[in-house]
């Protein structure tokens, strides 16, 4: 296949999918039915726009249904976000490139609710961890969680090597979490997936004690905060993931280590992740990105309230998921009480320190351990009712 | 055998010689090293405030971020890289990183897998180190 027939860029894709599957063990390439690719700026960086750009500008086109992260800037209000001119162009030319290939235009990180639906049983290669998690977890796809490069050349091939979570021996739970928690909040969620990401170890988890109601925005944060706080790329929900209906199905019938998840465990994680208790500078929901119900569920609690002065707040959301409450009236609700509602990008890459804020205050893990891992930026980690009610009056 | 001798296995080809720069923590490019600089930024990293730069680069484990490999191409780009990486688990960040950096800017950053972080720890500040992935075998210089 390393022949020039294929043309310029899928050979390039090869090269770089047949080394890294050589190096992880992969027998073989296999089909995928679709793929997930990271194209922001502040991750990427120049090297990034080059890769991206070597694959556009020598033909590459997606060879399956592609969907893409949240770019670094909002696409449509960047300007009235304060983004330098400069920053923008260059997360233009990752844009450019990736609208060249083909791909969906969703900028988003929950692909999953907006535009990219694997069935149970697909073969997969997404690069967002998040979303890796729901697939394998809840969808009952199969996806390792793909770098940065290597996805874009899984996406050009629509193959990607066989190997890790693709694997049904890779896929057992090793070890097994327990809820012992009365009535669970918003913050209870992030805060159960990030205790479950530290202490998995390279095991896969399984998470027994959900309640019925719990939702699949739940289980998105869940598993986001999980595959930010560890390598953690499925966690077996007995009853919700396919092919675990229990406990015992989840681990093949093998016995594993037992953890139980207390009241005491979520405090360990909050006073971990909470390092600050004044105003902030910036209040953030959405990481990874809110559904329109849960936008509708913010605008509802802002409802008669306004934001203190010093303080901003920003709702993240899909480019599609904006539309839909643009429509409905709920980015209206939402900005009367002085928040914005921001499309396309996201808190965790978007260029935090160079719009000036020093400290960041949000319900979310995920948010949480990469701002406060870069050291420049302090952050609180607070429930969502918690930090309205401390930031407006 | 000699203990400065360690045996894993080549992920990417390629030999390379330099300082060794161990750290026993799982370890990040992502948000972790500067690429203008190859400094190392990660607050939670025991070699925080070291320069990856030309060092042979030893960690037990990635972590964080699939974006790890673009912050680590990066530093290629920008010549601020480590020569090569040894980890004991596979890291694909480093793997696609390195891979990358071949197909891209015409770089060798070898990436062996398989040696334990003990042996690795047991290198000294300053050691030099040379390596060979194609044979898994790393050696530290009397």
């Amino acid at each position: 296949m390393l022949s020039g027939e294929m043309g310029e860029a899928k050979q390039f894709a090869m090269e770089i999918a047949s080394k890294v599957g050589d190096a992880v063990g992969a027998d073989q390439l296999v089909p995928i039915k679709s793929a997930h690719v990271l194209a922001h700026y502040s991750s990427l960086h120049e090297a990034g726009v080059e890769v991206l750009e070597r694959f556009a500008n020598s033909g590459g086109k997606f060879a399956v249904p592609t969907s893409v992260d949240p770019a670094s800037i909002d696409l449509q209000h960047w300007r009235s976000f304060g983004i330098p001119e400069d920053y923008a162009r260059q997360q233009f030319r990752l844009c450019d490139a990736y609208a060249k290939m083909g791909g969906m235009r969703c900028w988003t990180c929950v692909q999953y609710q907006v535009c990219n639906f694997p069935k149970q049983g697909d073969t997969v290669a997404w690069a967002e961890s998040s979303a890796v998690v729901f697939a394998n977890s809840v969808l009952g796809s199969r996806s390792n969680k793909i770098t940065a490069g290597m996805d874009v050349a899984c996406a050009v091939l629509g193959l990607t090597p066989r190997f890790g979570m693709l694997l049904d021996e890779n896929r057992k739970a090793g070890v097994s979490f327990r809820l012992n928690l009365g009535a669970l909040t918003d913050l209870d969620f992030r805060s159960i997936g990030f205790f479950i990401g530290r202490n998995s170890g390279t095991r896969v988890p399984a998470l027994a004690g959900l309640p019925g109601s719990v939702t699949s925005d739940q289980i998105k944060h869940l598993g986001a905060s999980a595959a930010a706080a560890g390598p953690v790329t499925m966690i077996h929900f007995p009853g919700i993931t396919p092919g675990s209906r229990t406990l015992s199905e989840a681990s093949s019938g093998e016995m594993v280590e037992e953890i139980e998840i207390s009241r005491s465990c979520l405090e360990d994680v909050r006073a971990d992740l909470n390092r600050m208790s004044e105003l902030p500078d910036l209040v953030a929901f959405g990481v990874p990105h809110l559904s329109v119900s849960e936008l509708g569920e913010l605008a509802r609690m802002l409802e008669g309230r306004r934001l203190r002065s010093g303080v901003r707040m920003h709702a993240y959301t899909s480019s599609q998921g904006y539309d839909m409450a643009e429509r409905t009236g709920i980015i209206d609700a939402i900005e009367r009480a002085g928040a914005r509602v921001s499309h396309s990008t996201d808190a965790e890459i978007s260029p935090l320190k160079a719009l000036g804020f020093n400290t960041v205050l949000t319900n979310s893990a995920k948010l949480a351990e990469i701002v406060s891992s870069e050291g420049e930026i302090r952050v609180g980690y607070a429930s969502q009712k918690e930090i309205i009610e401390k930031v407006t009056t | 055998m000699n203990p400065g001798f360690m045996k894993g296995k080549g992920l990417v080809v390629g030999t390379a010689r330099g300082e060794a720069l161990v750290s026993r923590m799982a370890f990040t490019f992502a948000h972790g090293v500067d690429p203008s600089t190859g400094v190392i930024t990660d607050e939670s990293s025991d070699i925080r405030g070291k320069n990856v730069k030309g060092k042979i680069l030893f960690y037990p484990f990635g972590k964080g971020s699939t974006t790890a490999s673009s912050w680590f191409l990066e530093t290629v780009r920008l010549g601020n890289n480590p020569v090569a990486i040894v980890t004991e688990g596979i890291d694909l960040s480093a793997v696609t990183g390195s891979v990358m950096a071949k197909v891209m800017y015409g770089k060798e950053i070898p990436v062996i897998a398989g040696v334990a972080r003990m042996a690795a720890a047991r290198l000294l500040p300053g050691d030099t180190v040379s390596l060979d992935a194609a044979k898994g075998e790393v050696r530290a210089e009397a």
